[in-house]
């Protein structure tokens, strides 16, 4: 059974079609991308996967649940994680605090009590190297920081499905390597089944993600392994807005 | 950092604060009519706190709970007082009051609850006036005649003992409701009610991708305070003064002054009601003797000025001076 | 006979609504441009009603006339309070604290006492007590205050904040007046005759007051529609970063929307004063705000049209729900009708919380 299933999935805003008849699958433990120009509909088609807003059209299949008019928390407790571009860590929660409420009320937060849940927040603290800045308010940390600590936080609903949106926005080279790194090694220790980002930097798509689909419009463009679609004319000229073979070698 | 044992030890500054107030109104009774206002302040503080300091919502219309506390215990004495069921009328009366309330604010929390911010200061304020205006409108409960049961309270429990319960029982019984709300309040914030709140104060949509029931956790809090306003309403009002209208109880200016309480003391935090009760009740007091009924024009101002220049209030800037500092584990 | 009195009373409701629809674009448009819910709203009209009370009584200048001194006011007081509190929560200057060097702090004394001074001097004119010093005290201190620490803030403070903030603001000018008016309830009795239509009779004074309402609301329409200040203000209501990106003062228009806004309020408490020139008091304002709520829902909070065409609904529902209620024994018609309002805007804001006419 796939993990997700998106059929036709559609989404306006007025007169704007942000996400136009959206179709795809992704499998347990598949590590996909979703890329595409500024406007494509990335963020949106995240926003209707994770339900902080319902589809105008479509279904979505999670794990053979169809959870399309389910609102965000009860998807959460499906097992759906989610990190945002701008990370939003609860300001004047401790650092701690902010993990162990993603512990508390991710997908096994009914079985786990407060004190149990800041012991698991306690673990990727470590993981993501913060143990200085365990109480203190998330408010004061630097971007990086808190980036780190928004993605502890998903980690911490032991999700099955973690959506990162653009998560290596704004770092440079050395720290998206870093980063991708971080993401291997947690796909591997903690048994996220799969982890789908929203990425511009093909430096971390390459290095992460085994299927990429592109969107361009708000619709499917391709839907195929990296290393064809990094290659493949249509999303070339999406990308540099005219065909390749314009372009000198 | 913190034991598990050490999770309830912030229950003990109330229960000081508390306690030294009670002590002092005893050991001198000629204060004891500030000593409950005092109480008073501090326990609508607290109340308000559960709702307002922990979701972040304005419920413009709180008073509506406190009249409907009011209106319970009123109606439980008016009308059960040729029973011979002695004291335990007050246990019917508070028992109705938490009924009412709860009903109320199950009402109003059905639609507002699922609006947000500017929409649900909107609806509830309307609350107030709207439940006030029915009352007075379909005259139910005598409507703005209000209800008078000084009599019924003689006959129900023998002068003596009526006149105890308005000038020292009704107070101590205050008392009661100002520890009960400090005790939820500790134990919403030490369970996964109190990190909910908190998450979805800061950050709504953030919570519910995390999991938290949003609209679920709003209405506990706001049940739970609902609630604790009837007790208030029961005990300060009805048994003390012994009758109710409308008017009085519906006065929106009870509710502005719980505003500036929790304000004062620090939304959000477990002392903050008590210490914004203290301040604003004593200065009250005082501002009553050398200058009567300026109160707000000296309070309205420093709203403005706490909100825009210390929103975290008294408690929430000394919470930040003692990390690091055993006290820590006391003020929150 | 029923029919004849309702029909009465809708035509006066219907005169009411334009007032009503008037008294509430202000709060529309502030909601539209900064998402701020102006709680205080009713304090403002009171403003407006005394203004029209005062120019009647000490210069013997008609309402229609006050219009333009009470516009002013309204825009005087917007400026003020918006600078004052409402700019520090929602479009802060997060330049940091600033120092408070001896200068600044000689500066600011030197000012307070001058304006003690001042206070001092005047108090042969107005009677002044110890608790407006202490009034004005405080609103200095706290002048200086936001000075010096304004810029503490970076971002955005919680919608709670503004709430508070604008129902403070109207705290502060209803204690105010009542200390200078005290809250004995005033009026004032401008007569230029009647007109009577069969199912009713209209004053004359209350149809100007529809007019007058009708007619600003007109002009608001050309301002935005047809000034480039207008569409300015407009374009920030679209989109706040766009504007800014085509060279759009935003913060300056933030705050002129503001001020507009309080503006037009006050206004309304003088076209009011056309309609109910009795029971002028400094607390006058509060059901008006509630009904000012009403009808916003009723026409969609952030659209001024929407806002006068919802009032006129409003006036109509009011006054056809009291002759209902006026003819079922054993209720209490205004309550019952005040009661009602409240039960719509429920009703509203459970089915389509961003009103029910989408008027642009």
């Amino acid at each position: 059974m796939p993990l997700l299933v998106c059929k036709n999935v559609t989404k306006r805003f007025g007169g704007l079609v942000a996400v136009d008849d959206m179709s795809f699958t992704v499998k347990h433990g598949e590590m996909m991308a979703i890329v595409g120009p500024n406007g494509a509909g990335k963020t949106t088609m995240f926003n209707l996967i994770n339900g902080v807003f319902p589809a105008d059209e479509g279904t979505i299949h999670f794990e053979g649940v169809d959870v399309t008019g389910f609102p965000a928390f009860k998807r959460a407790h499906l097992g759906m994680g989610r990190t945002f571009q701008i990370p939003r860590p609860f300001s004047s929660a401790t650092v701690q605090e902010n993990i162990a409420i993603g512990a508390m009320f991710g997908s096994a937060g009914s079985e786990i009590s407060v004190d149990e849940a800041m012991d698991v927040a306690d673990h990727y603290i470590g993981l993501i190297g913060l143990s200085g800045h365990r109480d203190k308010p998330a408010g004061g940390l630097t971007p990086i920081e808190k980036k780190l600590v928004e993605i502890a936080r998903a980690l911490a609903m032991k999700p099955k499905l973690l959506l990162m949106d653009e998560a290596m926005a704004g770092m440079n080279p050395r720290d998206i390597d870093e980063m991708v790194a971080f993401i291997k090694k947690i796909r591997e220790t903690e048994g996220i089944a799969i982890v789908a980002m929203v990425e511009h930097i093909m430096r971390a798509v390459a290095g992460l993600a085994e299927r990429v689909i592109v969107m361009h419009q708000g619709a499917l463009l391709v839907d195929e392994p990296t290393k064809e679609a990094l290659t493949d004319p249509r999303v070339i000229e999406v990308y540099l807005g005219q065909p390749a073979e314009e372009f000198d070698a | 950092m913190m034991k598990r044992t050490h999770k309830y030890f912030p229950i003990l500054p109330v229960l000081v604060a508390y306690g030294a107030l009670l002590g002092y109104g005893l050991f001198f009774p000629g204060k004891w009519q500030l000593v409950s206002q005092l109480a008073f302040y501090c326990t609508l503080g607290q109340a308000f706190n559960l709702f307002m300091g922990m979701t972040g919502y304005v419920d413009f219309g709180y008073v509506a709970f406190m009249g409907v506390g009011t209106y319970g215990m009123a109606i439980s004495i008016y009308h059960l007082n040729e029973k011979g069921l002695g004291l335990s009328i007050i246990l019917i009366g508070l028992s109705l009051a938490v009924a009412f309330s709860i009903i109320l604010s199950l009402a109003v929390g059905a639609v507002a609850l699922r609006l947000r911010g500017a929409y649900f200061a909107i609806a509830t304020i309307g609350v107030n006036e709207g439940f006030r205006f029915l009352i007075e409108g379909a005259r139910i409960w005598n409507g703005s005649e209000g209800i008078i049961f000084t009599r019924h309270m003689k006959k129900a429990f023998g002068k003596p003992a009526a006149m105890a319960i308005g000038t020292f029982w009704a107070d101590i019984m205050m008392f009661g409701v100002a520890v009960l709300a400090a005790v939820l309040t500790l134990v919403y914030m030490r369970n996964k009610v109190g990190y909910a709140l908190t998450a979805l104060r800061e950050d709504e949509d953030a919570a519910k991708v995390m999991g938290i029931n949003v609209t679920k956790y709003k209405i506990i809090a706001f049940i739970t305070s609902a609630a604790l306003a009837g007790l208030l309403g029961a005990t300060a009002w009805a048994l003390k003064l012994q009758y109710v209208y409308p008017t009085d109880v519906f006065e929106i200016h009870y509710t502005v002054e719980a505003i500036i309480i929790v304000l004062l003391g620090g939304a959000g935090t477990l002392l903050g009601p008590i210490v914004g009760g203290l301040i604003y009740g004593i200065s009250k007091y005082y501002l009553s003797i050398v200058l009567p009924g300026f109160q707000l024009l000296i309070f309205a101002p420093l709203i403005v000025a706490i909100i825009v220049l210390f929103p975290e209030g008294t408690v929430g800037i000394l919470k930040k001076k003692v990390i690091n500092t055993p006290l820590q584990k006391f003020i929150i | 006979m029923l029919f004849e009195q309702l029909a009465g009373n809708l035509v006066q409701g219907l005169v009411l609504g334009a007032v009503y629809g008037m008294a509430t674009m202000g709060l529309s448009l502030i909601f539209g441009v900064l998402q701020v819910v102006n709680v205080g709203h009713g304090a403002f009209i009171m403003v407006g009603a005394f203004t029209s009370l005062m120019m009647f009584q000490a210069m013997g200048i008609p309402p229609i006339l006050a219009i333009p001194a009470a516009f002013l006011i309204g825009m005087a007081l917007g400026m003020l309070f918006y600078f004052g509190a409402v700019k520090p929560l929602v479009s802060p200057s997060g330049s940091g604290i600033k120092k408070m060097t001896p200068k600044r702090l000689g500066a600011a004394a030197g000012m307070f006492v001058g304006l003690m001074i001042l206070m001092w001097i005047s108090s042969g004119f107005f009677s002044l007590n110890i608790a407006i010093y202490l009034f004005v005290g405080i609103i200095f201190l706290y002048g200086f205050a936001l000075y010096i620490y304004g810029g503490r803030r970076q971002d955005k403070a919680p919608e709670l904040a503004t709430l508070l903030a604008t129902f403070s603001c109207g705290v502060i000018l209803e204690e105010v007046v009542k200390q200078v008016f005290t809250s004995e309830a005033r009026g004032f009795n401008w007569d230029i005759g009647k007109i009577d239509i069969g199912i009713t009779v209209l004053p004359y004074t209350k149809l100007v007051a529809a007019f007058g309402s009708l007619a600003i609301a007109v002009i608001l329409y050309m301002w935005f529609n047809k000034t480039r200040a207008g569409m300015a203000m407009r374009s920030v209501v679209e989109d706040d970063v766009g504007a800014r990106v085509c060279g759009v003062d935003v913060d300056w228009q933030y705050a002129l929307s503001f001020s507009l806004g309080i503006g037009l309020t006050v206004t309304s408490g003088v076209l009011l004063t056309m309609f109910i020139p009795v029971g002028i008091n400094p607390y006058m304002g509060g059901p008006y705000t509630l009904k000012a709520f009403v009808i916003a829902v009723l026409g969609g909070l952030s659209s001024p049209y929407g806002a006068f065409f919802g009032g006129v609904v409003f006036g109509l529902l009011e006054n056809g729900s009291y002759t209902l209620f006026a003819n079922i024994q054993g209720l209490e018609p205004f309550a019952m009708t005040r009661f009602f309002s409240f039960v719509m805007l429920l009703v509203i804001l459970l089915i389509r919380p961003t009103g029910l006419l989408r008027a642009k």
